[in-house]
């Protein structure tokens, strides 16, 4: 608009010039005329690269692609990894919204500051140090204790390629990756633990057996390799039981189910384990009857799962109890241990499959780290719930609800 | 040296502080991860990088009496030179501190462990918390934040009486235990100085903030009292309690 009203005014002038000239002739007209024209010629030449097809509404007149302020901000502040950049002074220019939630860290509080002010951490303050001093990039992974500890996989690099410039920070968090790495390379040594050592004994009782032996020892030998044969089935079929109910294809086979009795038998099935443990094993239930409608094999299989899981963290002269009981229209299942317990940072975590507290607390093998995420699917499947409440050192209570 | 550069090396002797803080810190996770993994290669490293947090404390220090001595600092600039001058102290005995967690897992490398570590992590992260916020409070200049960290010393104390109780009872069962059992006193007891060193600091803060020293609350581990919940332990004989204790 101002370049319009600057054009129509040198339009006037001109036009003013010539008709005073043509009223007023003599030297003094040619003087004016010139004067006008190279008034007019400057404000072209000023003009010209101005002009052009007028701006759409609501647009910024600075093109898009020329990376106007408009939208970039915004652009930085989505990225779902952490931006900083640090100028040559150390002081902290961008800090995402990410790099805050990375970093524990109100963004707003800080731009301006040095980044050890902000991000205590050494070992990122030497890396962003020696990308300014020396315009070096360079990729690391560092580890950054805040309120929790974290993997962060951290770029620095110049901006512009120059280190005065400062340097740019791009942070992207692998503790989640770390974490499943870890449980992922810890399942598989237990699963091949838990089936060379069954392998194992059988191939040393078939050698024995190549060899030659009595016919008691050979009775005997049958028997250990058909148990350990049992257990490397049962260990598969869990596998398979666990693929299948996270992938939703469990099927439940419904029927009147007595809970008392089922408890009964569950606990008697593992009365001899409890016994060479000096564990006091109880059963107690709240009727002689607790009819309900379930998967039979499947609450049998949540119940030893429990039982087990007791069994397996319970020093010698402590107690497990199974309780069950009708409360409120529903019906609870409760497997409670006097053991060691379970820490308190480990216990959001303890129906997640492959997780093992800690297999140096446990009596005996550590397992698969999968019965307990077994049970929470088959109790969710029922339309149940499943809660864990631990003390560490005095023992843990698993209490399932289902409906009646 | 002119009053710009009084401010640029004032604010780059606090940012000096705050890496010693950070050294400190990750000082002190190593420490006690290397002795619950049992890891001598990490606690060897933890000793070596001691050097680079003393080299931070002189430097600090030199910074702080250059300032004191050519600029005659007043008001809150002079609070803050005062503080910065306490709070490494605390900073390089904790430093200290950590040095002598790794060489205790150095001196247990060869020894069976007595029972699994599960207070003494515990007592770690809670003063390992403390001197975190202690260093934000210097940071963010946050008189709230140095008033609320002290409170959390009482969590500290009542792990370290816990440990101490069930140490002794180790040591009274079994005279062969004795010296894995003291190492681990030991361990506690480091921990516990911690928590009163990051209360210490965050009195530095607060005097630096609001301009008039404080005492902190803090509490007064009653070893009486913790040797007798030990005797009670034994007399009922709840062993099973104490099992997963340190």
């Amino acid at each position: 608009m101002a370049v319009r009203i600057l054009l129509g005014a040198a339009l006037v002038t001109i036009v003013l010039a010539v008709f005073f000239t043509a009223a007023h002739p003599g030297p003094l007209r040619d003087l004016i005329l010139v004067l006008a024209l190279v008034v007019a010629l400057a404000l072209a030449a000023f003009l010209a690269p101005t002009l052009g097809p007028p701006a759409q509404p609501g647009t910024d007149e600075k093109s898009a692609s020329e990376g106007g302020s408009l939208g970039f901000d915004d652009i930085i502040d989505a990225l779902p990894v952490g931006v900083l950049t640090i100028g040559a002074d150390g002081r902290i220019g961008v800090f995402n919204t990410a790099a805050g939630e990375i970093f524990g860290v109100a963004s707003s509080r800080a731009g301006g500051r040095a980044l050890i002010e902000i991000v205590r951490n050494s070992e990122l303050d030497r890396r962003v140090s020696g990308s300014l001093r020396n315009g070096t990039a360079q990729t690391a992974e560092i580890v950054h204790s805040g309120a929790a500890e974290r993997r962060l996989l951290v770029t620095t690099r110049p901006l512009n390629g120059d280190p005065r410039s400062g340097v740019v920070v791009i942070v992207s968090d692998q503790t989640r990756m770390r974490e499943l790495e870890a449980l992922r390379r810890e399942f598989v040594s237990n699963v091949s633990h838990e089936l060379r050592t069954p392998l194992t004994a059988v191939k040393l009782m078939v050698e024995t057996l190549q060899s030659g032996v009595d016919q008691t020892a050979r009775e005997q030998f049958l028997r250990s390799m058909a148990d350990e044969t049992e257990r490397m089935i049962a260990l598969v079929e869990d596998l398979l039981d666990l693929a299948r109910l996270e992938s939703g294809k469990l099927e439940l086979r419904l029927s009147e189910v007595d809970v008392a009795d089922l408890c009964r038998q569950a606990v008697q099935a593992q009365r001899a384990r409890a016994q060479s443990g000096q564990i006091d094993l109880v059963c107690s239930t709240s009727e002689e009857r607790l009819v309900i409608a379930a998967d039979r094999d499947k609450l049998y299989q949540v119940v030893i799962n429990l039982l087990d899981n007791a069994l397996r963290h319970t020093p010698p002269e402590g107690t497990v109890t199974l309780r069950a009981t009708r409360e409120n229209g529903e019906l609870a299942i409760e497997v409670a241990d006097t053991g060691t317990g379970i820490p308190s940072s480990a216990l959001p975590h303890i129906f997640e499959r492959f997780f093992v507290v800690d297999p140096a607390r446990t009596r005996g093998h550590s397992g698969t780290g999968l019965g307990l995420a077994i049970v929470k699917h088959i109790i969710e499947a029922h339309g149940g719930t499943i809660v864990a409440r631990s003390e560490l050192g005095a023992g843990s209570i698993f209490r399932c609800v289902l409906p009646a | 040296m002119g009053r710009e550069d009084f401010h640029r090396i004032l604010d780059e002797t606090q940012q000096n502080v705050l890496r010693m803080g950070s050294l400190v810190e990750e000082a002190i996770t190593k420490a006690v991860d290397a002795l619950t993994r049992n890891d001598v290669k990490l606690a060897e490293e933890i000793m070596r990088a001691d050097d680079y947090i003393d080299d931070l404390n002189v430097l600090i220090e030199t910074n702080c009496l250059n300032l004191l001595a050519l600029q005659q600092p007043m008001a809150s600039d002079l609070r803050t030179i005062a503080a910065m001058l306490d709070i490494i102290i605390d900073l390089e005995r904790i430093g200290d501190h950590a040095c002598d967690i790794a060489q205790i897992t150095k001196n247990l490398a060869n020894e069976p462990q007595l029972k699994p570590l599960v207070d003494i992590p515990l007592m770690a992260a809670k003063a390992r918390e403390m001197l975190r916020e202690s260093l934000d409070a210097f940071s963010h200049r946050d008189a709230n934040i140095a008033h609320a960290v002290p409170q959390k010393d009482d969590e500290v104390d009542r792990l370290y009486r816990k440990v101490f109780a069930e140490l002794i009872q180790f040591m009274a069962k079994d005279p062969k235990a004795i010296g894995r059992a003291s190492n681990l006193l030991l361990v506690a007891l480091y921990l516990e100085r911690i928590a009163d060193h990051s209360t210490n600091i965050c009195e530095r803060v607060v005097y630096m903030v609001e301009g008039v020293p404080k005492k902190l609350k803090r509490s007064v581990i009653d070893f009486d009292q913790a040797i007798a919940h030990s005797d009670e332990i034994m007399q009922t004989g709840t062993a099973s309690e104490q099992a997963a204790g340190s």
